[in-house]
């Protein structure tokens, strides 16, 4: 059953999908470590600072960690059909789109949380979704934008209502997605050989850039006048 | 007995979660309480209602005293979701459903309050002098 060889190849290490467990444990690392930093240099002087951000952030760097393992199973390949470049360019776009959207958009309000989410997903739906070419770009560049603005507003019209939980529930959907795309990419790749092999370089220097870029926006950046 | 690294990897990545999570999230609450927030301040009652102009509530700034009970009520005119009215960082929460419905508060602490409608549709601010 392919579910379960899929299962069993995480605990491998010959393929690329032995390196997914590790992708996100140093992921997590890096991000954790770089909001570590951030806070003890910075943002601990900031006043409320853990109930205001914590939880946003908190998901934020959550929500890279998810997007890392599907970057790298596609760099290992490199060259995909144009119906799997396709959904590579959608998902990665979309999800990374809508869930920094979301979690932007509920500390910095409509606007800002569309535009951040936005610039997210559309630089990793097209950056993925060259593998297959233009068709994969555009795809990649449809998702992001779309999931950016779906992301905040969701964020802005649940602004008085179950915010966090409602955070949380698209997470976990957007993670569950996330997933199902290392499932796919391995289905459509477990017979060829791997084309690229790497380190964990780009992996932690993603994280990092990231994660910084977003604690900025969320604590520094500019904000809708109902969060100024 | 040999431990595989997924293993680690795995339980690593959960701790971390757990870990960041609890140090990250500690004392966030959602913020909103519900309801009305029933005032207990002294001196009269400052009642304010508001309208819907330029797809906005109107007026979009309203100023009152700390200590102040205030009581806001919303004429026929805002629609929709405008009916549904909060100042979430006062806990304050109420679907005006008729115009004769009314959310009455004492705010105690000086500062500027956004108040909105539940989506963020309308918004405007609350001045505590």
């Amino acid at each position: 059953m392919t579910v379960k060889n899929f299962i069993n190849e995480l605990q491998k290490s010959e393929r690329v999908e032995g390196e997914l467990l590790r992708t996100i444990f140093v992921s997590l690392i890096a991000s954790f470590a770089t909001f570590g930093l951030l806070y003890y240099t910075r943002l601990q002087n900031i006043e409320n600072f853990i109930p205001q951000y914590g939880y946003f952030i908190f998901f934020s760097i959550l929500s890279y960690v998810l997007v890392m393992p599907a970057i790298r199973q596609v760099r290992a390949f490199k060259k995909f059909p144009c119906m799997t470049g396709m959904m590579i360019g959608m998902t990665i776009g979309m999800m990374s789109g809508m869930m920094l959207g979301f979690f932007v958009g509920a500390v910095s309000g409509m606007f800002w949380g569309s535009v951040f989410g936005m610039g997210v997903g559309i630089v990793l739906g097209v950056w993925k979704g060259r593998c297959c070419g233009v068709m994969g770009v555009m795809e990649g560049m449809m998702a992001g934008f779309m999931g950016g603005l779906m992301g905040a507003m969701t964020a802005v019209m649940m602004y008085n209502d179950h915010l966090k939980a409602a955070g949380l529930i698209l997470f976990v959907v957007c993670g569950a997605i996330l997933i199902g795309l290392n499932y796919m990419l391995y289905t459509e790749t477990k017979h060829e050989e791997r084309q690229f092999s790497e380190g964990d370089f780009t992996t932690i220097i993603l994280s990092v850039l990231f994660t910084a870029i977003t604690i900025w926006m969320i604590v520094f950046g500019p904000k809708s006048p109902l969060f100024a | 007995m040999e431990i595989k690294k997924t293993t680690i990897y795995m339980w690593g990545t959960l701790l971390l979660i757990a870990f960041g999570g609890y140090l990250m999230m500690a004392g966030s609450g959602d913020g909103v309480t519900g309801n009305v927030v029933a005032g207990a301040g002294s001196g009269e009652v400052r009642e304010f209602t508001l309208g819907m102009k330029n797809y906005n509530y109107y007026p979009d700034s309203i100023t009152v005293k700390a200590g102040q009970p205030v009581k806001i009520s919303l004429d026929k005119t805002a629609q929709g979701c405008f009916r549904d009215f909060t100042i979430r960082d006062l806990g304050v929460r109420k679907y005006l459903q008729k115009t004769s419905d009314f959310v009455e508060f004492t705010p105690t602490k000086k500062g500027t309050y956004t108040f909105a409608c539940s989506m963020g549709m309308g918004y405007g601010k609350l001045i505590v002098k």
